[in-house]
């Protein structure tokens, strides 16, 4: 459970989860209601809320969870349509597709993408400080988007 | 006992005129995902040019879409499923589904399971399963995509949902099928009566697993894809007669089930379930079950 609440830590965000109902199967997290641990046996395949999964020592989140850290306060970008569209085709964020941040603008920090809707769409690493000037500058450097669901596919 | 022709006789002697048709695409909206959000006006945006479906409370085909209905955003988030409109009906057919612990005993690749989730307000617990391991991943996947949290899957033959020790208020059974020639263009050439027997076996084998698992006054509602009368009324027939099942009335889209075919005379309760020749959809067949009330 530590992997999870660390990570929700490098996206500026709280995440208290109730390990009673949190489930590791083979690295992969799960967060299940008091109905669906009643019935979900151990071979389960997948339960409840998928969290994500621990790889060769590392956190890969699912959007289930950033979805609910983007929910509270945590770090966060709000993005312009054209830039939304591009990071859910993989690209990183320019300074001109920002059009709001929340919590951490230093380099280096972890953050959430939002569309205008804020609806998230993955997630970030700000490399270079939001508080710079020139406009055609990679802010934030693409870890994790929603475009995924179609390249898992392939 | 196959070809285009073989099967196109069959038809005209149960009734239909086959014409080559091709489905149009349809799309899901995910109440609970899209409350608020504008989604019509968004897709509309998009280029989409929607036309709601009228026998369907939440689904729409799509005329017109300037991008993939399946890499938008909206779609992304989980806003929308993309879901033929036939396959919207049988989740829609349960009484109340609130609360309730459901059985959806060949589920990949989810389109159902998420229906499902979403006509629960993602409450009580949805149990789905699937034989084929490769497929779980895309089920997972549509299940992620859409926030679903209340549903348990296992990798099991529905035949041996026992092992579950469960009971379940409420089983959809979307049975492995022939499948129809709307959604396949190679139907003709690779089906023969042989296969559709064969598949009606074991959805007779499903049908009976399921009512082992069904609570008393549990529902089960029957699916197919196909437009063989062995695998839709002539099973449903079998389940009225050896499983101690009654047919519902239900109220959705489609024909009335046959009670006759190639000879064969069935109880009169098939006609309860709903046949859809391909048309407005693909082929589909629904029926919805319950267990036989025992006269006093």
């Amino acid at each position: 459970m530590k992997v999870i609440t660390k990570f929700a830590c490098q996206l500026g965000a709280e995440f208290a989860l109730n390990a009673d109902l949190t489930v590791n199967k083979d690295d992969r997290y799960f967060l299940l209601n008091k109905a669906l641990l009643k019935v979900a046996q151990k071979d389960f395949y997948y339960a409840g809320v998928y969290l994500g999964k621990v790889k060769n020592g590392k956190f890969f989140p699912s959007f289930n969870l950033l979805k609910v850290l983007a929910e509270g306060e945590a770090n966060k970008v709000v993005v312009k349509k054209k830039a939304a569209w591009l990071f859910i085709c993989g690209r990183d964020i320019f300074r001109k597709g920002i059009l709001v941040t929340h919590g951490s603008r230093k380099k280096g920090s972890h953050t959430l993408v939002l569309n205008e809707f804020d609806e998230c769409l993955g997630f970030g690493r700000i490399v270079c400080s939001l508080d710079g000037t020139a406009k055609d500058e990679v802010i934030v450097k693409n870890i994790s988007d929603i475009g995924d669901f179609l390249r898992r596919e392939n | 006992m196959s070809g285009k022709q073989f099967f196109v006789d069959r038809y005209r002697q149960l009734g239909w005129e086959f014409n080559d048709f091709q489905p149009r695409q349809a799309i899901r909206i995910n109440v609970i995902n899209a409350k608020g959000k504008n989604l019509e006006e968004r897709l509309q945006t998009l280029g989409f040019q929607l036309e709601k479906i009228p026998f369907l409370e939440t689904g729409y085909w799509v005329r017109k879409a300037k991008v993939s209905v399946g890499a938008t955003g909206e779609y992304l988030s989980g806003l929308y499923s993309i879901q033929e409109a036939a396959a919207q009906i049988p989740a829609t057919l349960f009484t109340d589904l609130k609360g309730r612990t459901v059985l959806d005993a060949c589920a990949a690749p989810g389109g159902k399971t998420v229906q499902l989730a979403d006509l629960m307000g993602n409450t009580g617990v949805i149990v789905a399963l699937d034989v084929k391991k490769r497929r779980l991943a895309a089920l997972s996947n549509h299940l992620e995509r859409c926030h679903v949290a209340n549903v348990v899957v296992y990798h099991l033959d529905a035949r041996h949902t026992s092992r579950l020790k469960l009971k379940f208020d409420m089983v959809l059974l979307d049975a492995p099928c022939s499948g129809n020639f709307a959604t396949d263009s190679h139907w003709f050439e690779r089906r023969t009566l042989n296969d559709v027997k064969r598949n009606a076996k074991l959805q007779r084998e499903l049908l009976a697993e399921a009512v082992t698992c069904l609570s008393d006054d549990g529902e089960v509602v029957y699916s197919t894809c196909s437009l063989e009368p062995e695998e839709n009324e002539a099973n449903i027939d079998w389940a009225v007669k050896h499983l101690n099942l009654q047919t519902e009335k239900v109220d959705c889209y489609g024909q009335e089930g046959l009670t006759e075919f190639f000879g064969s005379r069935l109880d009169v309760s098939v006609k309860r379930s709903r046949r859809i020749w391909p048309g407005g959809t693909q082929g589909f067949f629904v029926c919805k079950l319950k267990k036989r009330e025992e006269k006093q």
